[in-house]
């Protein structure tokens, strides 16, 4: 009752509980004087009376946890030391400061118990071949997959088996999408349905898209809608070369519409790209309008913006938007990085 | 680099880095780039290591352990990186607008004081100003609506040239009437021997040099030595050109080309925003500096040459 009435909380308990070593320690000792005078039946109620003293007069307490109280603190550091929970998560690899910034998920953490709460976790993401490291971020990223019970998680990776997804494709998506496991079947049923009724996909293309990028999967609705509506309605794409640049680059879909939209007026308004090649090269439609502004004006200048392929001296849209600076101004542009960082300068 | 210990680099950041700045980015997100690669890099880097604490263990009716432990509370995983953006201070010493490129100085840690002072001694700044003739916008720059438009045949080189003297001399008899001193005076005679004079007020924008160096009309550029200038009174100074010359303008690009004794070529692109290069340029800039000690400390009112090499 005494520890309890100063640790009240689990985590006070876990750390008592952990550490326990016993001394013995005696309290309010009284000299209990034996007087030979008193008659028998007060002799037996004394010797009870004292046998009960003694009793309750000796304690086996551990003295050496009891501390000043924990103080409400802004950080996980003042704790560390003192939990066993915190070090266990330590040894797993998670940013525990990374936890700091939201109470809840912070007073979450504390509240668990190693053996109880966390244990089945580590070994379930052991039998899915997810690695330590992997295992460390996806607890960093989402900490509540802790609070959710192992048996539906078990569910929900069978749900996965059963769409015919290989064991190697589920790693990949639970480890780059760690909030995947939180959604309920019945939600990543409704997910994965969505893209498939929304851009007509066939089974094994919606599998290819789940692997090569789980997050969209569990990305807004919405922002995948917009992003339709303007890659469809704005730009002017058919149906289905927005599928084929759905499945050749879906990070597309999770950018914001405008500077998509931006980056395409202009590809196709400055740059005069048909909208052929740009489905041939969605990955174009992803670069920064700025990035693509500067090295088009950097090609311009040197008589070097052909984006034809038929004809000579033709620079392919991807070298153009995906190689590093230095490559681009040696290979692409022909030139030098130093006369491209000067013109970078007067522009 | 040839130093493996964050904490001595850390010592050695203090002082002026001149960056450059594009256009359609804030100063705010700048600043925060910088921060965040400076403080990568740090990280990064050789970082103090974990302390320890002792640990006295046992029972203490018979024999205790005495341990020395790291301690975890000091770990980066648990008190966070050594070195993050908000523990580094760094403020500009002079404001570009959204639509401005060119040269900003920021000053790092210690280096705030001296962006404070050279902000407050009012350096001269030289701008690039590319305008286009024949069209008005509502906010005087490209991105703008089209409000107005008009012929501009008619204008000739000389016809701006005559025009940007003009405002010259009317700016530099502005800056007499702000000393407070009649131009017809001795005392002003006095004061024009020693050149050009700053304004004392930080809210009156003066122009001392107006040219105009490129004109391939409708698109011409004007370069303008200018103290206390900003953004929207150099788009309105364009707008203004393009009605005197009888036809609309509007401005396309604004770039600040020289801050002081700093130039282009000093600037740091944020593509070459490392520790390595932020420490070469600050090094840089704390020799200009030296050399230019009247940037900092000045001794009179009156604007003094400045060593640009």
């Amino acid at each position: 009752m005494f520890r309890k009435a100063i640790y009240s909380g689990n985590f006070a308990k876990t750390l008592i509980n952990n550490s326990f070593s016993n001394v013995a320690v005696i309290t309010n000792k009284e000299v209990i004087p034996t007087n030979s005078n008193v008659d028998k039946s007060k002799e037996i109620n004394s010797d009870l009376e004292l046998k009960e003293k003694l009793e309750f007069e000796i304690h086996i307490e551990d003295l050496n946890e009891i501390d000043t109280y924990l103080k409400p603190t802004f950080n996980f550091a003042s704790y560390i030391n003192k939990s066993p929970i915190l070090q266990e998560f330590f040894k797993l690899g998670v940013d525990l400061y990374k936890f700091e910034k939201n109470q809840d998920v912070a007073k979450f953490i504390l509240s668990l118990n190693y053996e109880n709460d966390v244990h089945k976790f580590v070994e379930f993401f052991n039998d899915l071949n997810i690695s330590h490291e992997s295992l460390g971020k996806i607890i960093t990223k989402n900490p509540y997959i802790l609070k959710e019970n192992i048996e539906d998680l078990v569910v929900r990776i069978n749900y996965l088996k059963c769409k015919k997804f290989t064991p190697e494709m589920i790693t990949r998506i639970v480890e780059s999408n760690p909030f995947w496991l939180s959604y309920t079947t019945q939600q990543i049923d409704q997910m994965l349905g969505f893209f498939q009724k929304h851009f007509t996909l066939k089974g094994d293309e919606v599998r290819s898209l789940t692997v090569t990028c789980p997050k969209l999967i569990t990305f807004k609705e919405r922002t995948v809608k917009v992003n339709t509506f303007a890659i469809h309605e704005e730009m002017g794409f058919s149906t289905e070369e927005v599928k084929g640049m759905l499945l050749k680059k879906p990070k597309l879909f999770m950018r914001d519409q405008r500077n998509v939209l931006k980056t395409f007026e202009y590809l196709h308004n400055e740059m005069n790209i048909s909208l052929d090649q740009i489905v041939d090269e969605p990955g174009v439609l992803t670069c920064r309008c700025n990035r693509l502004r500067e090295r088009h004006k950097f090609l311009k200048k040197l008589e070097r913006d052909q984006f034809d392929p038929k004809k000579p001296m033709y620079v392919s849209l991807t070298t153009l938007v995906s190689s590093p600076d230095a490559d681009f101004a040696t290979e692409v542009a022909k030139s030098s990085v130093q006369i491209y960082n000067e013109f970078l300068k007067s522009i | 680099m040839l130093v493996k210990e964050a904490p001595v680099i850390w010592n050695l950041l203090k002082g002026i880095v001149c960056v450059y700045k594009p256009a359609e980015i804030t100063c705010e997100n700048l600043r925060k780039a910088l921060l965040a690669k400076i403080c990568a890099d740090l990280n990064n880097m050789e970082c103090r290591s974990i302390s320890e604490r002792v640990v006295i263990e046992g029972n203490p009716l018979e024999k205790l352990t005495v341990n020395v432990v790291p301690n975890l509370a000091d770990h980066p995983a648990v008190v966070g990186p050594r070195y993050l953006p908000d523990e580094l201070p760094a403020s500009w010493s002079n404001y570009l607008g959204w639509n401005t490129c060119g040269i900003l100085l920021f000053g790092l840690r210690e280096g705030t004081r001296t962006a404070k002072y050279l902000r407050e001694n009012r350096p001269m700044r030289a701008y690039k100003l590319k305008g286009t003739l024949g069209k008005a916008t509502d906010n005087g720059l490209a991105s703008g609506k089209v409000v107005e438009k008009s012929t501009w045949k008619h204008v000739t080189k000389s016809h701006m040239e005559k025009l940007l003297s003009s405002i010259q001399s009317s700016h530099q008899k502005q800056m007499f009437q702000l000393c407070g001193v009649d131009l017809q005076s001795q005392t002003a005679y006095d004061l024009a021997v020693q050149g050009p004079i700053r304004p004392a007020n930080s809210k009156v924008p003066l122009l001392y040099g107006i040219k105009c160096i490129e004109f391939t009309p409708p698109n011409f550029v004007i370069e303008v030595h200018c103290i206390n200038e900003n953004e929207s009174y150099l788009t309105t100074f364009i707008h203004e050109i393009g009605t005197k010359l009888h036809s609309t303008a509007h401005c396309t690009a604004l770039q600040c080309v020289r801050h002081s004794c700093f130039t282009l070529e000093d600037a740091l692109l944020k593509k070459h925003f490392t520790l390595q290069n932020v420490l070469t340029n600050m090094e840089k800039c704390s020799i200009k500096l030296e050399e230019n000690k009247d940037l900092l400390y000045q001794k009179s009112a009156s604007l003094t040459s400045i060593n640009t090499e």
